[in-house]
């Protein structure tokens, strides 16, 4: 499959799971995002040896993940660009610091082996709690509560729109590179007489677009104000949710909880 | 209704698109607008809309002149069912789509969404409420851009094909929408079997002029006027003719 | 050249998002309200496109491989720097989003490596005074446009993309992610972005071109918005000195931090003052959203925590192993969620039926 027909699955998949219900899907938007935001916050704060105190943050995408029954699958899958470019940074932490830190059976763990684990299994975290956020979110409900943190209403009415035209955009650019290798067999990629006339064409094409659809906005009334979907009132539920998460992620960042655990066992 | 008294409109200087047009549209009426490419059909409409400034002549909807000062009064009499449904579309969902422009009018939250559920229920749409646009079926969209434009209430709709890529289900769902419609309606198309279904009467527009005004009975049999003007006889007549 | 968010620390996060919102904020205000409306459909169309057009494969001649897109310029020499900044936020934002290239935290961070080069910098200090020039003026009109939209289209994609990549790094090695020391990691990241620059820019200069010769009006439009000259001069210096600010205070920041490249942590490291600096950052760009009110006192917070990992490396061993017994309990413990949400949802199936 081309990378154009994985962008349209990936993005069928993401509006599925975000339609369906749940405790968590039925939350306040503003409250998810300000719990992913403060949760991603918290994991790359973490200093870089920390890789057991880091650990405990590991409840946050479980807990979401069985309570919004949303498939962990589908966020594996994504995690492939992300390990790799993480990897290529962190791999060479092995090589440049060689302080033992650890002695398991002979073993030694060095603090660079500790530095890498700790920078992927933040990157893992990172990349699902983002996934949780727009799996239970959806994309109006996302930029209402946008508004509402003050963002720029032209940025909002930006994203709206341009989400909605991304996916006739990947269809008309897949049917296009379609036409082509039909006409091309045997070529991976565009050939370099046609680098500017095949994105030319489409480029011309939306452009005309854009100045039709102006047309039928203003035909409808519009004046430069967009009116947003509100989300619902942010109500003590929301609230109790975002302070408890809080609570739990400060908790987590101040105080080791695996070694207090650990300690009552060892 | 719709009043356009000697119009005529050039993209450029020697070549007129429209030339001198005049005809009036009463209330209640449906019309079809038909011609070949090029003909000026979708010059009118936007001059209707006043996309486009009139360059001579007069054109008026709803007793207003259309002009550059009374354009939000004209836009909220016309209702404007564009060809591709995905610029009509621009929302994530229907339903924000068709929230659209009551709330720009200034209706309120509450009034705009009965509005909606009751022009969803009357087509049969409700189940299409809260889906997203791009996930819709080609025929749903067509339905669901066509109300999007009832919610505003207009006294007039214009339609650019509005038959357009659909299969013959869906093709027949739209043309027994367009028949329970209490509104004048104007519709440019080539469709031409759906043009006698569902107009009493037909404007043939040939190089900016008017070729023949009548009733759609008469006007869709002429089989010498519509080939003399790059058209054929609908396929429903032709094979009845035979 | 997307940062995950694994690789920024909330202080360079935070930093760099204050950067890259003040720089919306400024394109937002300099675009006129109605100018901004009536150009919003066509932003949102002309970036869904570029986001699509991303994925198309180039092949390039004589080799087996591909080059992409670079929407910055292509954006902004059709829709204007400031629309064009804009379109690239959101399209960043999309692909954050919904396609996990590059991450919520770092967003701001992606923003101005791939959108405020490639649109301000690009723009104000290539794409204008190049298409405005007297070059190749032997040529024709015609030839000359068309020679200059291609010098312009490659040097601001080589500039742009060098920058971006140097700012990689930069962010990189600021936020303490990685043992590497900083000119290595320059040695290898600028050449490797020098090569796909070139090609970005060939690319880009294709599409350009063809617009230029299908309708150059477009191209001419964005080149000249309206601002008289002073005003555009002002723009150009305002753009410069915003790069400098960030390219050269991130330096100053590597710089300054420990030359053995052992101890580039942001946290833990008050004596070379860091946390002052970033605190100060913070308060000037006036951010006072919620969760940088949080990120705020956790920075305070770790910021006196002792890096235990150092200080007490003697006896990292005894405290390391009740902190793995503690891990593996945390796993089992996620372990039994999974179980119970398991046995939960096979229940409400089973209902259901």
């Amino acid at each position: 499959m081309s990378k154009v027909s994985n962008a349209r699955a990936e993005l069928r998949e993401m509006d599925e799971l975000s339609a369906r219900t749940s405790p968590i899907h039925r939350l306040h938007p503003l409250a998810k995002l300000l719990v992913t935001l403060i949760y991603l916050f918290t994991v790359v704060s973490f200093p870089k040896y920390s890789f057991s105190a880091l650990s405990v943050m590991l409840l946050y995408p479980v807990l979401i993940f069985q309570i919004s029954g949303i498939p962990a699958r589908l966020c594996f899958h994504k995690l492939r660009v992300m390990l790799v470019l993480v990897c290529a940074v962190g791999i060479l932490n092995p090589f440049f610091d060689r302080v033992p830190m650890l002695t398991i059976g002979g073993l030694t763990v060095t603090g660079g082996v500790v530095s890498m684990a700790t920078l992927m299994l933040k990157g893992v975290f990172a990349l699902t709690a983002s996934f949780l956020l727009i799996a239970t979110t959806s994309i109006d409900r996302l930029c209402a509560a946008l508004r509402q943190l003050r963002v720029p209403g032209i940025l909002v009415t930006l994203l709206l729109l341009t989400y909605r035209y991304v996916s006739v955009m990947l269809r008309q650019v897949s049917v296009m590179t379609e036409a082509y290798a039909l006409r091309a067999p045997g070529q991976r990629g565009i050939h370099i007489s046609a680098w500017g006339s095949f994105l030319g064409q489409l480029l011309l094409r939306s452009i005309d677009r854009g100045s039709e659809l102006y047309q039928s906005m203003e035909l409808r009334g519009f004046r430069g104000e967009f009116h947003y979907a509100r989300g619902g009132g942010y109500r003590a539920a929301d609230l109790c949710y975002t302070l408890c998460w809080a609570a739990f992620f400060l908790a987590a960042r101040l105080v080791d909880l695996p070694r207090l655990l650990g300690n009552l066992f060892v | 209704m719709l009043r356009v008294e000697h119009v005529s409109f050039s993209y450029e200087k020697e070549h007129p698109v429209l030339r001198e047009l005049s005809f009036q549209i009463a209330s209640g009426e449906r019309v079809g607008l038909i011609g070949a490419n090029g003909a000026g059909k979708s010059t009118l409409m936007k001059l209707f809309l006043g996309l486009l400034p009139c360059q001579q002549g007069e054109i008026y909807a709803g007793g207003v002149l259309v002009s550059r000062e009374n354009l939000t009064q004209v836009r909220r009499t016309l209702g404007f069912v564009l060809q591709d449904s995905d610029n009509q579309m621009f929302m994530p969902t229907v339903y924000e789509d068709m929230m659209f422009a009551p709330l720009n009018y200034g209706l309120r939250r509450e009034d705009a969404e009965k509005r909606v559920d009751a022009v969803l229920e009357r087509f049969g749409l409700t189940e299409l409420k809260h889906r997203y646009n791009h996930k819709i079926s080609q025929g749903e969209k067509r339905m669901a851009a066509i109300a999007t434009i009832l919610a505003m209430e207009p006294a007039v709709l214009l339609m650019d094909e509005p038959t357009t890529s659909l299969d013959p289900y869906n093709r027949r769902k739209v043309i027994q929408a367009i028949g329970t419609l209490p509104q004048t309606i104007l519709i440019a198309s080539h469709d031409l079997d759906m043009i006698l279904d569902t107009c009493q009467r037909v404007i043939l527009l040939s190089q900016g002029m008017i070729a023949a005004d009548g009733p759609a009975d008469v006007i869709l049999r002429d089989r010498e006027l519509l080939e003399k003007n790059r058209l054929e006889l609908p396929l429903c007549l032709s094979r009845c003719g035979r | 050249m997307h940062m995950a968010d694994a690789l920024v620390a909330p202080a360079a996060a935070v930093a760099m998002y204050a950067a890259s919102g003040a720089a919306v904020g400024i394109s937002i205000k300099t675009l006129r309200r109605d100018e901004s409306t009536q150009k919003l459909p066509t932003m949102a169309v002309a970036s869904a496109l570029v986001f699509a057009g991303q994925m198309i494969n180039y092949t390039i001649p004589g080799t087996g491989s591909s080059g992409h897109l670079c929407g910055g310029m292509l954006l902004s020499a059709l829709l204007g720097p400031q629309a064009g900044f804009l379109s690239m936020v959101v399209i960043l934002a999309i692909q954050s989003l919904f396609f996990a290239d590059g991450g919520l935290l770092a967003l701001g961070a992606n923003c101005w490596n791939m959108a405020f080069y490639g649109c301000f910098v690009g723009y104000y200090i290539l794409w204008r005074p190049i298409l405005r020039s007297r070059l190749f003026s032997g040529m024709g009109t015609a030839a000359a446009g068309r020679m200059k939209i291609t010098l312009a289209s490659i040097l601001g994609c080589v500039l742009t993309l060098q920058l971006g990549a140097f700012s990689v790094v930069l962010e990189t090695t600021v936020s303490g992610i990685t043992e590497l020391p900083f000119g290595a990691f320059c040695g290898i990241m600028l050449p490797i972005h020098l090569a796909i620059g070139l090609v970005e820019g060939l690319i880009t200069a294709a599409v350009l071109l063809f617009v230029y010769e299908a309708r150059p009006e477009l191209l001419m439009e964005a080149g000249s918005s309206g601002q008289d000259g002073r005003c555009s001069l002002k723009a150009t210096l305002a753009v410069l000195a915003a790069t400098a600010v960030v390219v050269g205070g991130g330096l100053s920041l590597a710089a300054s931090a420990n030359p053995d490249g052992l101890e580039w942590s942001l946290f833990g490291n008050t004596e070379a003052g860091y946390s002052g600096n970033m605190g100060l950052d913070e308060d000037n760009f006036g951010v006072s959203s919620a969760a940088a009110d949080t990120a705020a006192s956790i920075q305070e917070k770790t910021a006196f925590l002792p890096d235990y990992a150092f200080t007490q490396s003697d006896s990292a061993v005894g405290t390391s192993v009740s902190g793995i017994v503690g891990s593996a309990l945390v796993a089992a413990f996620a372990a039994v969620i999974c179980l119970v949400g398991g046995f939960f949802r096979r229940k409400s199936r089973s209902c259901e039926k």
